[in-house]
């Protein structure tokens, strides 16, 4: 086993990364640890440095403390041909046709013109997108040219895939796309680190994932992890309205519609409901609900922050 | 090394690719036929004003029949002697009056008559009033009195000297050609630069506008993509080139007579090294002048300020072509030594060198000294982008004494 918990050398490991714009440190000593073969997430609220970090990390923009290592290399230019790269911000050359765009994205990465027009038409097609092949990228809805932009970063079979806000602008259908192509690649093995602000997508991928706020980690773990970081929740309807309850109920129970919710008591739910039960007040709902990543996101990030985030 | 170059040359070939496969390229290919044409038509209306003008102006002779028909027989002897444009104006014969002088001064003070000098009086002494811009023609009508006058005395038109014309072929350029081949061997690679190079400053925006660069700048160094757009507009400027270098061949070998014999003066002392060192140069100019211009262009945040962007360029162009005109007329000078060691005319320099001085060794040394020159344009400009466009300046760059604070 290696530090990291997993048996490959892990394919990203920041520490104490620094970025300054104008005097002001976007990046504020990040460390962020990404095993090899896994899907990690950066989440985060807009500002947060999502998107300065992953840069740093390919070696787009240069930190100005901190060291990073990237698939085993402290220039991560150096292992560019091993890494496939979806930007912030979408761009394509409009009068390439898709599949030249795929072969130029993967030429640019090492990739023989004529094996990345071959692997582009295998992609579109597998992507439902086969029937696109030859039209030009400024014919290609929104939505298309991103996934084509996709299939360009990962056409060169890469071993890490960076993705900075796969998912914006796109309908939900191409949203599932996205989603299966991710994981197709992960089961390929490649790695995959993706920021997003969007907890769904997170919740769904991610093995691991890092909560990034005012350029600073604020938590790294699993989602489950995150999760853990609030009680679960039990939500609770009497079967008969009998005077009395509130006082059977825990300290931190609360109205919510016809019934209760409070947290899960430490003891377990098991001496309550023998409680309820006894005191006549019966039982016509019950149900114990695990919090979300997106309550774990407002409890780490602050509400201020996550009143941005869509959940 | 190869990964690099593979890398600059998928920059290139897309960047070349996207550049000819549309139609704006045949208008830029085309584009001095344009000019040419407005040139040939500017040309005919030109010369077809002075010839309609030439035809108008006459110069008269006031003198007797006999006279007369001495005067006219020597102007057609004489007149042959002219090239047409620089033949002097149709010659009349007229009646002169009892004031021959106020008659000569009428016809060239009066505004319907196009006289610009008038002779009157004996041959032997003839008297000449003329228009002050029309002393050339005024020497003509005297030349004319005095050849009268000798073919009247020897008793005809017969020769008096029978000569005999043998033409010997000409050995190889001149001096005069060497130096004048400088000029337009400067003159040419000015003006193919020119045209040419100011094509890479807009290169990059195309990047920037459809957010590309983001893609490039994580696949590969800036200095490849700059290098590789710079060669994608290079192979451009290169099929410019062959097109219309293959059009002035052709025409030049099918040039009238006289005009090869005029141009046969012209030749480069490196002889037939010179159109590899032509060459050579123009790719060190294009080079040079296009890595600026990319670099400086690779600041435009909008097409708006490329113009603007690129203006100081242009000028700076001018002053290096001052530079390499003003070394190539003083050859071996210290003006022609810095021409040929400053960077960014040293191409323009060096071509004139090898139009006038046979020796090939410096011109390699000069090929080496500009594509170092080229190398660290690139760089510079590729810094420049990283810490201006995407700030990214590093660690490196910091200023030693700053201290870092967290």
């Amino acid at each position: 086993m290696t530090q990291s918990g997993y048996e490959q050398p892990p394919a990203i490991r920041a520490t104490a990364l620094v970025k300054r714009f104008g005097g002001r440190r976007v990046v504020d000593g990040i460390d962020i640890l990404v095993p090899a073969g896994t899907i990690y997430g950066v989440l985060g609220p807009n500002g947060a440095g999502k998107t300065t970090t992953l840069r740093m990390l390919l070696g787009i923009v240069e930190p100005d403390e901190g060291e990073r290592t990237v698939l085993g290399t402290r220039h991560p230019r150096h292992a560019s041909d091993r890494i496939g790269y979806l930007p912030e911000e979408r761009g394509l050359y409009p009068n390439m046709k898709a599949q030249d765009a795929i072969a130029f994205m993967g030429a640019l990465r090492g990739l023989p013109w004529r094996t990345g027009r071959a692997r582009a038409r295998e992609l579109m097609a597998e992507a439902g997108l086969g029937y696109a092949t030859h039209d030009k990228i400024r014919k290609l809805s929104k939505g298309m040219a991103q996934l084509v932009q996709l299939l360009g970063s990962i056409v060169h079979r890469p071993e890490l895939i960076v993705l900075d806000e796969p998912f914006s602008g796109l309908d939900p259908v191409n949203q599932e796309r996205l989603e299966r192509l991710v994981l197709a690649e992960r089961d390929r093995g490649a790695t995959i680190l993706f920021s997003t602000h969007v907890m769904a997508h997170a919740e769904r991928l991610c093995e691991r994932l890092a909560i990034v706020a005012g350029g600073t980690v604020r938590f790294e773990g699993t989602v489950n992890d995150a999760r853990a970081l609030l009680p679960a929740a039990v939500r609770y309807t009497p079967r008969n309205a009998i005077d009395g309850l509130a006082a059977v109920l825990p300290p931190d129970a609360h109205r919510d519609g016809e019934g209760w919710r409070f947290g899960l008591p430490e003891a377990g739910i098991e001496p309550l409901l023998t409680r309820l039960i006894e005191g006549g007040h019966g039982i016509a709902g019950l149900s114990i609900e695990r919090p979300g990543l997106h309550d774990a996101f407002v409890k780490i990030v602050g509400a201020s922050a996550a009143s941005e985030v869509p959940s | 090394m190869r990964r690099l170059i593979r890398q600059t040359l998928t920059i290139a070939r897309r960047d070349f690719l996207a550049t000819v496969f549309t139609p704006t390229f045949l208008l830029f290919l085309f584009a001095p036929l344009v000019f040419m044409s407005f040139g040939v038509i500017g040309g005919a209306g030109a010369a077809n004003f002075t010839e309609s003008g030439g035809e108008k102006l006459r110069l008269v002779a006031l003198v007797d029949a006999q006279e007369g028909a001495g005067l006219v027989a020597a102007d057609t002897r004489l007149r042959a002697l002219f090239r047409s444009p620089e033949a002097p104006p149709a010659l009349m014969v007229m009646t002169p009056g009892p004031e021959p002088e106020a008659q000569a001064r009428a016809l060239l003070t009066q505004s319907s008559g196009r006289s610009t000098a008038v002779l009157y009086g004996p041959l032997e002494q003839p008297r000449i009033l003329y228009l002050e811009v029309a002393q050339r023609h005024a020497d003509y009508l005297a030349q004319l009195a005095e050849e009268a006058l000798r073919e009247a005395r020897a008793g005809g038109p017969t020769p008096l000297s029978r000569p005999e014309f043998r033409s010997v072929a000409q050995a190889g350029a001149t001096a005069l050609g060497e130096d004048q081949t400088a000029f337009f061997a400067v003159m040419g690679l000015f003006m193919v630069t020119l045209m040419l190079a100011g094509q890479a400053v807009g290169t990059m925006a195309e990047e920037r506008s459809n957010k590309v660069i983001e893609i490039l700048a994580a696949a590969v160094p800036l200095e490849t993509v700059f290098l590789g757009k710079l060669i994608g507009m290079f192979g451009v400027a290169v099929l410019f080139l062959f097109f219309w270098g293959g059009v002035v061949i052709n025409l030049g070998n099918n040039l009238p007579a006289e005009m090869a014999t005029a141009l046969s003066g012209l030749g480069p002392a490196t002889g037939s090294a010179f159109p590899f060192l032509f060459f050579g140069y123009f790719a060190m100019a294009y080079m040079l002048l296009g890595s600026v211009f990319l670099a400086v262009g690779a600041q435009a945040s909008s097409q708006r300020e490329i113009p603007m962007l690129s203006l100081p360029i242009t000028l700076f162009q001018f002053a290096m072509l001052a530079l390499a005109l003003s070394g190539a007329a003083h050859p071996g000078s210290a003006l022609a030594l810095a021409a040929e060691l400053f960077p960014f005319s040293s191409p323009f320099a060096m071509a004139a060198r090898a139009a006038s001085e046979p020796d090939i060794w410096p011109h390699l040394a000069a090929l080496g000294w500009q594509s170092l020159w080229v190398a660290i344009t690139l760089s510079l400009g590729a810094s420049w982008f990283r810490r201006g466009v995407l700030q990214s300046a590093g660690p490196g760059l910091r200023l030693p004494w700053r201290r870092r604070t967290r």
